[in-house]
């Protein structure tokens, strides 16, 4: 066993953080979907995507001639970790052309389609922003069901149909969306296909979907005969369940990063506490230690992940584990949080006019979106059922 | 033992009920937590109508002198529409301060008025360590020959931006909590709302120089705290009971929703792991409930519930977040869009977690009583 990082992993690490120091303001603290929810959040994303692009850290483990390092998964693991726990924006190029459109095109998509869109997206350019159509209204945790249409005539796709939850819909370029190409297939994971489609096609409609304290990530989209070229399927027609499968296991992983910012969280958290005395409060105290041993237990589970995947043994229900147990982990961390912070949590840290935000809202921003984190990229119950399923192999219980 | 309510009260709750649920859908709610005011004057002028603010005043100050377990019906059937008003700043925390500690002129001149619904009132307690505690209260009132000069800030003042008289709590001369009314307008006081999770009236003053006349203090000098911790007693399980409401229809809003959602072509309420969230959430509510109920009842049979008041609002505050954090997941996505109503819930857990003092503090209240 060794549970040590290597002295090049270590300085890589010590390298990040002087790229942090260099072009993030002091004390930057990253939030969930924080890129997303105003204009100067969005602009600091866009200059330091372009800063990570020069370094090739934007796409550090693409390989060289498609504008990466083709870094070890270790060093992408390194990587993954500060980024959360520095709350380094601009990471994802929209949602997400680095983690998994970039890295789809590379497996399947065609000679074109690499050219056009894998080098914008390397080098931080708005013509490699995205945003994902996955889900729609009655097609969440049962994605299979999804109606949304792309029928052939002559060299075109024509979409009809509505997305739901397309994060950063509103600055995106360009979308990577999954759709039914043939309605009489036999099972609802047959006939369904992938298409790259330009957020300026006519037909096309972006509605905001404001959440419960008002504010703008999220998306619905509206397809009314929307036109796509033929050359923009991307894969296999009708292989597309297959296809997205494999994207979504580049989406894999998730747990990593929030526990890193979760730790960041914590860490912010005592030092507040130090400072304002309240660590010498037993009931603090407890209630902090107790947070620190979930935090910490996290942090071994997602290494466990991360070295089985080193290893090239294949992970099924480990990312799963990873991510419901991150799920209830943040919700405990906000509450927790919010009541250490007392009644000054309650201020809506998107008020910049306030002088009284402790944390810089982060603890709030937590508890505005830890719920929404747990229900998006399978609800905490869906990642039971394969913990269940393939990690416990009981008979599927749905 | 007898756990019904009386026709009467039944009476009261369906009328209550059916009101708000004509004069404010939770459309309105939306667009009243979204407005500078926070509440509706035309719908405020109603309940006075109504008979809402003077229920259980006595009689001898223009009220009907109906028991305290009535006015938690009200604030049950508010908590329910999730309804955003001054009622519970005006009629609870400075209505029972004034029962508690006016002069009987005192009372003469500012009851009838708060039940007619011509005064809004706000409580301006708690200041910028955010403590619950009587160390909490720092503001000077200087003594400046018989008049006293209030300088400072107050924070988290609930309805501060819509209130025609404030009660101030604050140290007088010889470092002790004395209560003050104060007029709102008065030059000298600055107000700003701040926005908030409950999307409420939460707001700062800032005083400079406002001078209060002797005749202004609101029982003896020195008195402020006794007569706050009176009204607290009370005020608190009224607070409880709005919040209860909230959990009722957080349930009965997301049970609803369970049966009606469909997934992998079945309703999501018919999957054991939703039903057991709902089965949990229900259990929760039931003990609270009940609780409640209990300590109504030991209030209007002139028990002390120092104690039971505590732990229904630690306890309350617990199940709220509880139980609306469980609803929202159960909801799905949908659950976190302002679209939807279940958010109303969940932020009012938050925000109302604070009102009253906040679980630490009750539960070391608790611990208190019991002499540990």
């Amino acid at each position: 066993m060794d549970f040590k990082f290597t002295k090049e992993q270590e300085s890589f690490r010590q390298e990040i953080r002087g790229f942090v120091k260099e072009h993030l303001p002091p004390g930057h603290i990253g939030g969930i979907f924080a890129e997303e929810t105003d204009q100067e959040a969005w602009d600091l994303a866009m200059a330091t995507s372009k800063k990570l692009a020069k370094k090739k850290w934007l796409t550090l483990s693409w390989p060289e001639e498609h504008g990466g390092l083709g870094a070890s998964f270790w060093d992408r693991i390194v990587m993954s970790e500060e980024i959360s726990y520095w709350g380094i924006p601009g990471t994802g190029m929209g949602v997400s052309g680095t983690k998994w459109v970039g890295p789809s095109l590379m497996l399947f998509g065609t000679d074109e389609q690499k050219k056009k869109h894998i080098p914008p997206i390397a080098q931080g350019d708005e013509e490699g922003i995205w945003c994902t159509g996955y889900s729609e209204p009655d097609a969440g945790t049962d994605l299979a069901s999804l109606q949304t249409q792309a029928i052939k005539v002559g060299d075109e796709y024509i979409l009809n149909g509505q997305k739901v939850w397309t994060s950063c819909a509103h600055h995106a370029k360009w979308l990577w969306v999954i759709c039914r190409t043939d309605p009489n297939a036999g099972k609802k994971h047959q006939g369904l296909s992938l298409f790259l489609v330009d957020m300026e096609s006519e037909g096309l409609t972006v509605r905001p979907l404001k959440n419960f304290v008002g504010h703008h990530v999220f998306n619905e989209l509206f397809f009314n005969d929307v036109k796509v070229p033929a050359a923009n399927l991307v894969g296999t027609e009708n292989n597309g369940w297959a296809h997205l499968m494999t994207a979504l296991s580049f989406e894999r992983g998730v747990g990593l990063g929030q526990v890193a910012s979760c730790r960041r969280l914590f860490d912010e958290l005592i030092h507040y506490t130090k400072e304002t005395g309240l660590i010498d409060k037993p009931e603090i105290r407890q209630k902090l230690a107790d947070l620190a041993v979930d935090i910490e237990a996290a942090r071994m589970l997602t290494y466990e992940w991360a070295w089985k995947s080193a290893q090239g043994a294949t992970v099924i229900h480990e990312p799963s584990r990873d991510k419901a147990n991150c799920d209830v982990m943040m919700e405990k961390l906000s509450r927790v949080g919010t009541e250490i912070l007392g009644v000054y949590s309650q201020i809506d840290v998107t008020d910049k006019d306030n002088r009284w935000t402790k944390l810089r809202g982060s603890f709030e921003h937590l508890y505005y979106y830890c719920i929404g984190m747990a229900i998006a990229a399978g609800t905490t119950d869906t990642q039971r059922n394969i913990v269940g399923q393939f990690g416990l192999q009981l008979p599927r219980a749905y | 033992m007898n756990l019904d309510y009386t026709k009467e009260q039944e009476l009261l709750r369906k009328s209550v009920a059916e009101f708000l649920a004509k004069e404010c859908s939770f459309d309105h709610v939306k667009e009243l937590e979204d407005s500078e005011q926070g509440y509706s004057p035309k719908i405020w002028k109603k309940m006075a109508q109504l008979g809402w603010m003077e229920l259980y005043f006595p009689e001898e100050y223009g009220g009907l002198g109906d028991p305290f377990e009535d006015v938690t019906i009200i604030l049950e059937e508010m908590g329910k529409k999730a309804f955003p008003s001054p009622f519970f700043s005006t009629v609870i925390l400075c209505g029972m301060i004034l029962l508690e500690g006016a002069s009987a002129k005192q009372k003469k001149a500012l009851l009838p008025k708060i039940a007619s619904g011509k005064l809004i009132m706000a409580l301006a307690q708690y200041e910028s360590e955010g403590s619950y505690l009587p160390e909490g209260i720092n503001m000077p009132a200087q003594l400046s020959g018989s008049h006293y000069v209030l300088n400072g800030t107050k924070m988290f003042v609930q309805d501060a931006n819509v209130a025609d008289k404030l009660i101030v709590a604050a140290r007088d001369d010889k470092q002790g909590i004395s209560l003050f009314l104060v007029d709102a307008g008065s030059s000298g006081i600055n107000c700003k709302k701040i926005s908030t999770i409950g999307k409420d009236n939460t707001c700062v003053l800032e005083f400079t120089d406002v001078k209060v006349p002797p005749e202004d203090l609101i029982g003896k000098p020195g008195e402020g705290w006794e007569i706050l911790e009176k009204m607290s007693k009370k005020a608190v399980v009224a607070k409880c009971a709005e919040m209860l409401g909230g959990c009722s229809e957080s349930i009965e809003m997301t049970t609803a929703y369970a049966k009606q959602r469909e997934q992998y072509s079945t309703p999501i309420g018919g999957f054991q792991a939703i039903q057991h969230y709902l089965a949990d959430m229900k259990i929760a509510f039931d003990t609270s409930l009940y609780f409640l109920q209990k300590v109504v009842w030991m209030i209007d049979s002139g028990h002390d519930t120092t104690m039971e008041g505590s732990v229904l609002k630690a306890q309350a505050n617990e199940q709220y977040k509880f139980i609306t954090e469980r609803a929202v997941q159960i909801h799905g996505g949908i659950g976190t869009t302002r679209e939807f109503n279940i958010g109303l819930f969940y932020r009012r857990a938050k925000a109302f977690e604070y009102v009253l003092g906040d679980t630490d503090y009750h539960y070391d209240k608790v611990a208190q009583a019991m002499e540990m």
